[in-house]
């Protein structure tokens, strides 16, 4: 049995304690606490609270009264406290801060614009169902020019135009080459796969060629789409898709008749030039930009990798990804090898 | 190949109402692409880009043919006026005498005149000079004239420089030397064809440009005018290897229509009547050994609306075939069609007529549909590569890395690696693009050369290194590779850097181990499989190269839960005393290894032959007590004592 007394003055010295905590409180954590400390489930006070049943029933009256006194006591230090600390710790920051001061960054490189281009190009076919591959860089002639039926005197197999690899040529075939379009990719998915094909194709190519707009080595996308009856105009309704995702919605396209040999009919593939809207300026055609070829697969094509053509048809289209980059609002690079200068001046703007 | 050609001239041979605007458009959507119009005077000259497979629109004639087929298909009233050319009176005198290489030259058309050197009148000097070509005198601007006009290349010779009784035709032998009739002299490669006098002179290189031994001077009284149709790879080779881009060489290296040398003659012997008072003193040769015969092609219905994705009428399609010059008759459903001789080169199967329906059709009037998506399961092996790729590029961009695009290539001086693995170029464009690359490395230590002004760079590359094999294409690896130069750079920086991008990929058991290369730096494994390299070149200066593949062997994104630990962990730091020479991989795994109850142990600070390592200690059901904790701190003690004569702090 506890006496009266003995509870009278635990309570008063809890009291004490508390409240010169609270008053030594320097901010709100500690406050906190000290609150968990003397009124928490196991905080001192509330432990006291719960020996009132150890002493004789008569004195416990009394003993309630100055438990709860002690306890109001405490909370309205701690309110009090808190009050006065929170408006005191809002003043103490606004002094310490200069927002004009520089910040602190965490770290943030650059990722190349071939590489964001080559992300945007890909998203935009993937939605609509295309798969995207990748294909060797060092290739042999067929795959490059036979199959893609380029004539043995064709130009493009020119040493002025292409790169050839020091090796001895393969009995089937041919020399070895740095491949100049992805569209050799074409022969190897139809390899790959069989109809239906939807390929997107993105790699690496290599022209012997260097000036403010080329560069040896650069980047095409290509598309392939091969299937029973397909036509034209599935070919217009995907770049219209695709320059309108790039470009923007208010760009028009139109395809107009060219030349390739792996594809008949072949097109080039326009898009209204977004500095003048398609009047006509300094920078571009009667206000059409030349995005690149496109073309329905040529019969020799499909042959060439055993469909048959009366079956099947297709299209296909290959682009510069250097080229639709240079094409969007915004960036106007007057020397394409600068792409591939590496100038940290240069990457570190994008 | 790009033309000029001004709009009073084209409308010598079509008589249309249509403005020369229109004509542009019409043309640029339907035919071949004019890139400008733009005023001249009174008049207009159009540019007009002439793709490979059309050099019989490299000529104001088929250009007019061309452009009225248009029109008529678009409603507007325009008709071809052709040029109406008669063979000439010719005496029968034989004044040379061409000797042929049937290989070598498919037709050569020539004739002997009498000729007076003037200046040309204005009206053809300002079509040649519109067109950029350069007006000399009549007799020159008169074979410009004609390849502009008709679309032939020609030439004229001084018949008494020529000065012989054959002019025979060979291919040329390595050595020989010419200088052309713009005073450059050329040591020829062999192969080019021309033509030699009875002393065996070179006095022509044929498609290619005249020479100065024989061309017209202001004293010609006398010439051989000549239209030679080539074999076009010849002419090709030539006009490369020696450098020569005439009009002319660009022309002939095309599948030229021999049938256009006649006419190309003709129009000459009328335009040196006009000009130059000319008279024909020689027999007209005509030397055609490769006459081709007409080809004919069938078209089915069915075939051009699949293609086109469109019906057109059959009756539609023969109109539009007519108008540019393909006869044709509708048997049934199919189009029975002649493919005219300019067109011949071009032309050979269905698709090919279809191309000629289709545009002028126009393609602007087919609709636009995206193709039904496949019905098919479509599985993309390739897709793995680019979500990994595309995470660490994204990784190392948000640690501060900047990415680069350097070349394939690389010099000899460049070259890392064994040269008897790497694929050499035969035709490098500059001998700085040699070989291919075995690493990338040095190209991002060049890049930091070329950048010496930035002090502090973190780049890097994921491109692929490319490595010979025998009778087979190069194995082709994707590599990533990073430079770090930085003053206050070190090893550990480089190190955590790739575990913790290896543990972005799910790749948790990375091993570092003594670089194998002998070098400051490490070996870097998953597990027991090789990965890579870090380098420490010096203070400031660190590079890394993974192998990529191997990454994405292993890369993956396994989730695994394992349940929260409902106990207080207890963790302490014991300071142990231990010598340089021991490895704190070593420590750390002898740690380990002296009781289930530790869950984690690191290094949490090096001074001097000091090390403290932080220890945790979990019971996964219980409250673990510090007798527990004291009889393990004892074993590790004693254990590390006897492994690594090491002393307890």
């Amino acid at each position: 049995m506890l006496s009266l007394n003995v509870m009278e003055e635990e309570l008063i010295g809890i009291k004490n304690t508390a409240l010169s905590f609270i008053l030594e409180a320097e901010d709100l954590e500690t406050l906190e606490d000290v609150k968990l400390q003397f009124l928490g489930r196991s905080g001192k006070l509330t432990l006291t609270i719960k020996d009132i049943t150890k002493i004789p029933p008569e004195q416990r009256k009394e003993v309630g009264i100055l438990a709860n006194e002690v306890k109001q006591t405490i909370e309205d230090a701690i309110k009090s406290k808190s009050e006065s600390l929170k408006h005191k710790t809002k003043t103490v920051l606004r002094k310490k801060i200069d927002v004009t001061n520089p910040a602190i960054l965490p770290p943030l490189g650059h990722l190349h614009l071939v590489t964001q281009a080559i992300e945007e190009i890909s998203g935009i076919f993937e939605k609509i169902g295309f798969t995207r591959v990748r294909y060797p860089e060092v290739e042999w002639d067929w795959y490059a020019f036979t199959a893609l039926n380029f004539p043995p005197d064709h130009p493009a197999r020119d040493d002025w135009e292409t790169f050839f690899v020091k090796s001895a040529p393969s009995p089937k075939y041919g020399p070895m080459i740095l491949t100049p379009h992805t569209s050799s990719g074409q022969i190897r998915e139809m390899q790959r796969v069989e109809p239906p094909v939807r390929m997107l194709n993105i790699a690496k190519c290599y022209r012997r060629q260097s000036d403010v707009s080329h560069t040896a080595m650069f980047h095409q996308f290509e598309t392939l789409v091969i299937d029973e009856n397909i036509s034209i105009s599935h070919l217009k309704g995907v770049l219209d898709y695709f320059a309108k995702s790039y470009f923007g919605e208010n760009r028009k396209t139109r395809i107009r008749p060219y030349h390739f040999q792996f594809t008949e009919p072949s097109f080039e593939v326009d898009v209204t030039c977004g500095v003048c809207n398609g009047k006509g300026c300094r920078l571009c055609k009667e206000g059409w930009l030349e995005m690149g070829g496109a073309g329905m697969v040529h019969p020799n094509v499909l042959k060439a990798v055993g469909l048959d053509p009366e079956k099947y048809t297709g299209f296909a289209s290959g682009w510069g990804v250097e080229r639709v980059l240079m094409m969007k609002d915004g960036i106007e690079i007057d020397d394409l090898r600068l792409l591939y200068s590496n100038n940290l001046e240069f990457l570190k703007q994008f | 190949m790009n033309i000029k050609i001004l709009d009073s001239w084209l409308r010598d041979y079509i008589k249309t109402p249509a403005k020369p605007k229109e004509i542009a458009e019409m043309l640029s959507t339907t035919s071949v692409s004019v890139e400008k119009v733009e005023k001249h005077g009174d008049d207009f000259t159009y540019d007009i880009e002439i793709t490979t497979n059309r050099p019989d629109l490299m000529s104001v004639l088929g250009l007019a043919r061309e452009t009225a087929a248009v029109l008529n298909q678009y409603g507007i009233e325009a008709k071809f006026i052709p040029l109406k050319l008669e063979k000439p009176q010719a005496p029968k005198i034989d004044l040379i005498k061409v000797v042929n290489n049937p290989r070598l030259v498919n037709r050569i058309c020539a004739i002997v005149m009498e000729v007076k050197v003037k200046e040309s009148p204005g009206y053809l000097k300002e079509r040649l000079e519109t067109s950029d070509i350069r007006s000399l005198n009549n007799l020159i601007d008169i074979t410009n004239y004609v390849m502009r006009t008709i679309g032939h290349p020609a030439h004229v010779f001084d018949f008494d420089r020529l000065n012989t009784k054959n002019l025979t035709i060979r291919e040329a032998e390595k050595g020989e030397r010419v200088i052309t009739l713009d005073s450059k002299e050329h040591i020829l490669y062999g192969g080019e064809i021309v033509a030699v006098n009875d002393r065996n002179e070179i006095v022509d290189l044929l498609g290619i440009m005249g020479l100065k031994n024989s061309v017209v001077t202001e004293n010609t009284k006398r010439i051989l005018f000549f239209i030679d149709n080539n074999e076009k790879s010849h002419i090709r080779k030539a006009s490369m290897s020696l450098g020569i881009r005439t009009d002319a060489a660009v022309i002939n290296e095309k599948n030229l229509d021999p049938e256009l040398a006649s006419e190309a003659l003709l129009y000459g012997i009328k335009l040196y009547e006009q000009l130059a008072e000319g008279k024909i003193i020689s027999e007209i040769i005509d030397i055609y050994p490769n006459k081709q015969k007409a080809k004919e092609i069938l078209v089915s219905e069915e075939k051009i609306n699949k293609v086109i994705g469109v019906k057109i009428p059959l009756k539609q399609s023969s109109q539009i075939l007519s108008g540019l010059g393909f006869e044709n008759i509708i048997l049934e459903s199919k189009l029975k069609v002649r493919v005219p001789s300019f067109r011949a080169s071009d032309i050979e199967i269905e698709e090919d007529i279809i191309e000629e329906i289709a545009r002028i059709f126009g393609y602007s009037n087919i609709p636009s549909k995206i193709p039904p998506l496949s019905s098919q399961l479509v599985v993309n092996p390739f897709a793995n590569t680019f979500y990994w790729e595309k995470r660490v590029k994204e990784a190392l961009k948000y640690w501060g890395f900047t990415e680069t695009y350097t070349y394939s290539f690389v010099s000899e001086d460049l070259l890392e690696g064994p040269i008897k693995e790497a694929v050499a170029i035969q035709n490098p464009l500059t001998e700085d693009f040699a070989y291919m690359r075995l690493t990338l490395v040095p190209s991002l230590l060049k890049v930091l050369s070329e950048n010496k002004k930035t002090e502090n760079i973190k780049i890097f590359e994921l491109s692929k290194i490319y490595k010979r094999q025998e009778n087979e294409l190069p194995q082709e690896q994707s590599a990533l590779s990073g430079v770090i130069k930085n003053e206050k750079t070190d090893f550990y920086e480089i190190k955590g850097l790739l575990e913790q991008l290896l543990n972005d990929l799910g790749i948790k058991n990375s091993v570092f181990k003594n670089s194998e290369k002998g070098g400051l730096g490490a070996s870097v494994y998953i597990g027991k499989e090789y990965l890579g390299e870090i380098e420490v070149l010096d203070n400031r200066l660190i590079d890394f190269e993974l192998n990529f593949e191997i990454i994405l062997k292993h890369a993956n994104l396994k989730k695994e839960y394992k349940p929260l630990s409902k106990f207080p962990p207890i963790v302490e730091d014991i300071s142990v005393i231990v010598s340089d020479a021991i490895k704190t991989q070593d420590i750390l795994e002898e740690i380990k290894k002296q009781s289930e109850l530790i869950s984690e142990v690191t290094l949490k600070d090096r001074f001097n032959d000091s090390r403290t390592f932080h220890i945790i200690y979990l019971h996964p059901q219980r409250n673990l007590t510090n007798d527990e904790i004291s009889k393990i701190r004892q074993t590790i003690t004693a254990s590390l004592k006897s492994a690594f004569n090491a002393s307890i702090k």
